[in-house]
C-alpha cells in the first residue's frame, strides 16, 4: 500500500495534469450537453476521425508534427523563465524564409534541404530576439511584446504572398519549392512526412541541451529563480536572450518542416494558430521535450478529430480552439486539484506546502 | 500624385473625429485594467474578456432588440469572466500571466463556438441594432468642435469622463487608498483590518466590466455586428497604454488617446496614399510596430505598483 502511495506521490506533477485533462474533458462534455449535442458520440467520432485507419493516424502524426516543434519552442523559453507567446510570427517568418530558400536557391539536397531549415531557424531565431532584447533590457513583459509581434509577422508574409513572391493561382501563395528542398513522404499514399523524425530528433536533442550541458543548466537555474542564479555568477540576462533566440529557432524550423513537408509552398495564412497551440501543448507535457510528442499528438488527434466530430455529430470546428482554452484554464488553476492530491496520498497536514509560492 | 492634398486629406478634422472614434474601446479597456494592476493584480486575458463582451452584447442586442439591454449582457459576461480570472490568479495564486493567458485562449474559443452554435455559420453575428449616436443641430454649428463631437456614439461621453471619476476614487476615497494598498503593500493593508483579497476580488471584477464594455463598444456601436476576433489586438494594445501610463489616470488616458489616434492615422493613409505607391500591409502593421518601438525607448518606467503581479499570501511576511 505504501508503495502505491509513494508511487503517486512522486508522479504528483503527471497525474495532477492527467486530473486536469479529465476535468476539461468533463467540461467540455456538459457543455455539448447544454448546447443539444451528444458528448459520446463526440468522443467516438473524435477517436475514429483521429486514429481510427491508417490514413487518419497517419493524418493526426503529421498534424503533431509542427505541434510538438512548437511546443518544444514553447518548453525551452518556458524552462528559462520566459513565456515566447510570440511563437506564431517566428513561425511564420521561418516558414517564409525556407520557402524564399527553397524555390530560389538550386542546389542538390543533401545540401538543399538542411539550408532551408537552417534559414527557418534562422528568421524565427532573430525576430525573437527583439524581444528577448526588450525583456532583458527594457523590463518589457514578453508576453505583451511577444504578441504584439505576431501581428506584424503576418501582415509581413501577407505582403509578401500578395505583391512579392506571387504565384499564379487563387489561394495567394509562394511559387513551390525545388523537389530538391522537399522532405519525403514516409508512408505513401498519405502525407506523413519526414518530419516525424526531425521531430525526435528536436526532442533528443532539447533534452540534451537542457539537462547535459552548462548552458542548459544555467537557463533552467535563470528559469527556476533568476536572483539564485545571479548570485551563482550566470549572466542572467544574456542566458534569457539565448533562450529566446533557441525557442524562436526552433519555432521557426516547425514552420519550415511545415513548408518543406505539408505545404511545399508558403500558402498564405497557412498556420491554423500552432503558435497559440504549442503553449497547451508544452504545458500538458508538463515543459518536458518527450512529453510534447505525446501531447502534440494528442491535440494535433483534435484537428483531424474535428472534421469527423463536426460531420456526423454537428460539433462546431471552433471547439478545437475552445478546447486549448479550457485545457489551458485548468492547468493555470492546478494548484486547487494538487491541495486534494496532496490531501489524499500524504495526508491532511501536508496540504499547505502546496499553493505556497515564494514572494520574489 | 499630390503630396500636399494627401496630406491635407490626412490630417483632417476628420481624423481627430475617428480618434475620439476609436479611443472609446481602448479607453474602457485600459482604465480598468489600470484598476486591476492599481490594486496588484495583472491581468492579461482583457483581449479575451472584450471579445466576449463584444460577443455578449451584440447577442443581447439582436435578441432582446434594445442594445442597452446587450450592454448590460456585456457588463454581466465582463465580471463572470472575471470572476474566473480572479478565482485562479487571487485565490488559488496560480502565475497571473498564466491565468490571463488562459482567458484569453478560452474567449477566443468560446466566442466562435457560440457563435456557431447559435447561428449555425462561424464568421460574424446578422445586424444587430446600435447604441445612439449623439447628434444635434446646435453642436454641428459649432466650429471645430462640431465635426469632431456631433455623430459620436453615446459611449464617449462616459468614456472622455471615466479617468476623472477613476482618478477620484483612486486619490480622494477611502476605498481607493485601500484599493491602492493592495498593489503596493498588501501586507500592511491587513494589519488595517482590510482584507486585501477581498479588495483585489472587487477591483478585478470591476476592471473586468469595463473590458467587457469595451468590447460591447465595438460590436453595438462603432460597427453593428460581431466578427470573430474583431478586438484585433485592442485589449494588448490597452495593456501597452497602462505601462506607458505607470498606471496613473491621466498618463493612461493620453496613451490611449495616442493609441487611437495612430490606429486612425494608419486608416486614413491606407485610403489616401494609392496601394501601388505604399502597400496596405504596412500600414495596418504600423500601429502594433510602434507601439513596440515606443514600448523600447521608454527607459525610465518609474513605476506601476510595487506588489503587481504577486499572489497575495497570509502566511508570508
Amino acid at each position: 500500500m505504501q508503495k502505491i502511495k509513494n508511487f503517486f506521490i512522486k508522479q504528483q506533477p503527471l497525474f495532477v495534469v492527467l486530473i486536469a485533462l479529465m476535468l476539461s474533458l468533463v467540461a467540455i462534455g456538459l457543455l455539448l450537453v447544454a448546447t443539444n449535442r451528444n458528448p459520446f458520440a463526440a468522443l467516438y467520432y473524435f477517436l475514429r476521425g483521429s486514429f481510427g485507419n491508417l490514413y487518419n493516424t497517419a493524418d493526426t502524426l503529421t498534424r503533431m508534427i509542427p505541434l510538438a516543434i512548437a511546443g518544444v519552442a514553447f518548453l525551452i523559453g518556458a524552462q528559462s523563465g520566459v513565456f515566447n507567446v510570440g511563437i506564431e510570427g517566428q513561425l511564420l517568418l521561418g516558414a517564409m524564409a525556407s520557402a524564399i530558400v527553397g524555390y530560389i536557391v538550386k542546389l542538390p539536397a543533401v545540401i538543399h534541404l538542411p539550408l532551408m531549415l537552417l534559414a527557418g531557424c534562422l528568421a524565427g531565431g532573430l525576430y525573437a530576439l527583439i524581444a528577448a532584447w526588450l525583456k532583458a533590457y527594457r523590463g518589457i513583459n514578453e508576453i505583451l511584446s511577444t504578441i504584439m509581434l505576431n501581428y506584424p509577422a503576418f501582415f509581413f508574409t501577407h505582403f509578401l504572398v500578395l505583391r512579392v513572391i506571387k504565384n499564379e493561382g487563387i489561394v495567394p501563395a509562394t511559387p513551390f519549392i525545388q523537389k530538391t528542398a522537399e522532405l519525403p513522404i514516409l508512408i505513401a499514399n498519405t502525407k506523413l512526412h519526414a518530419g516525424l523524425i526531425i521531430v525526435v530528433l528536436v526532442s533528443i536533442a532539447t533534452y540534451w541541451f537542457l539537462q547535459k550541458t552548462t548552458l542548459g543548466y544555467e537557463m533552467r537555474a535563470v528559469g527556476k529563480n533568476k536572483e539564485a542564479a545571479r548570485y551563482h555568477g550566470i549572466p542572467v540576462e544574456k542566458r534569457m536572450v539565448l533562450s529566446f533566440f533557441l525557442s524562436g529557432a526552433v519555432a521557426g524550423l516547425a514552420g519550415a518542416v511545415e513548408i518543406a513537408g505539408m505545404h511545399h509552398h508558403f500558402l498564405d495564412q497557412f498556420s491554423p494558430g500552432y503558435g497559440y497551440d504549442a503553449i497547451t501543448v508544452a504545458m500538458v507535457a508538463l515543459l518536458n521535450p518527450f512529453g510534447v510528442l505525446i501531447s502534440g499528438t494528442l491535440f494535433g488527434g483534435l484537428k483531424t478529430g474535428i472534421m469527423d466530430m463536426s460531420v456526423y455529430a454537428q460539433i462546431p470546428r471552433q471547439l478545437a480552439t475552445l478546447i486549448n482554452g479550457i485545457v489551458v484554464l485548468f492547468i493555470a488553476g492546478k494548484s486547487m486539484i494538487e491541495s486534494s492530491y496532496v490531501r489524499i496520498f500524504k495526508g491532511r497536514e501536508h496540504v499547505f506546502e502546496t499553493g505556497k509560492e515564494k514572494k520574489q | 500624385m499630390n503630396w500636399l492634398e494627401t496630406f491635407k486629406t490626412v490630417f483632417s478634422l476628420a481624423l481627430i473625429y475617428a480618434t475620439l472614434r476609436g479611443s472609446v474601446s481602448i479607453v474602457f479597456a485600459g482604465m480598468g485594467e489600470m484598476i486591476n494592476e492599481r490594486a496588484g493584480v495583472l491581468n492579461i486575458g482583457i483581449e479575451g474578456i472584450m471579445l466576449m463582451g463584444a460577443l455578449a452584447a451584440a447577442l443581447g442586442s439582436y435578441f432582446s432588440g434594445s442594445p442597452w439591454i446587450g450592454l448590460l449582457m456585456a457588463a454581466i459576461v465582463g465580471i463572470v469572466i472575471g470572476l474566473i480570472f480572479a478565482f485562479i490568479a487571487i485565490t488559488l495564486k496560480s502565475v497571473q500571466a498564466i491565468a490571463g493567458l488562459a482567458i484569453f485562449l478560452l474567449a477566443a474559443g468560446l466566442s466562435g463556438f457560440i457563435l456557431q452554435v447559435i447561428f449555425q455559420h462561424g464568421g460574424n453575428t446578422p445586424t444587430v441594432p446600435t447604441l445612439p449616436m449623439v447628434r444635434s443641430e446646435f453642436l454641428e454649428s459649432i466650429p471645430i468642435i462640431g465635426p469632431i463631437f456631433n455623430n459620436q456614439s453615446i459611449l464617449l461621453f462616459p468614456a472622455l469622463l471615466l479617468p476623472v471619476l477613476i482618478w477620484f476614487f483612486l486619490y480622494r476615497t477611502p476605498w481607493g487608498t485601500w484599493l491602492r494598498a493592495a498593489g503596493e503593500n498588501p501586507q500592511a493593508l491587513a494589519v488595517v483590518g482590510i482584507n486585501p483579497i477581498t479588495v483585489r476580488y472587487l477591483a478585478t471584477l470591476a476592471g473586468a466590466m469595463l473590458h467587457g464594455i469595451g468590447g460591447a463598444y465595438l460590436s453595438i456601436s462603432q460597427t453593428s455586428l460581431f466578427s470573430e476576433n474583431m478586438v484585433a489586438g485592442r485589449g494588448f494594445i490597452a495593456l501597452a497604454a497602462v505601462i506607458f501610463g505607470n498606471a496613473k489616470p491621466r498618463p493612461v488616458f493620453f496613451a490611449c488617446l495616442f493609441f487611437a489616434f495612430m490606429d486612425a492615422l494608419q486608416i486614413s493613409l491606407q485610403t489616401a496614399v494609392p496601394e501601388n505607391i505604399i502597400p496596405r500591409e504596412i500600414f495596418m502593421a504600423l500601429p502594433y510596430i510602434l507601439t513596440l518601438l515606443l514600448l523600447a525607448g521608454f527607459i525610465k518606467r518609474t513605476g506601476g505598483p510595487a506588489d503587481i503581479g504577486n499572489p497575495y499570501n497570509r502566511e508570508a511576511r
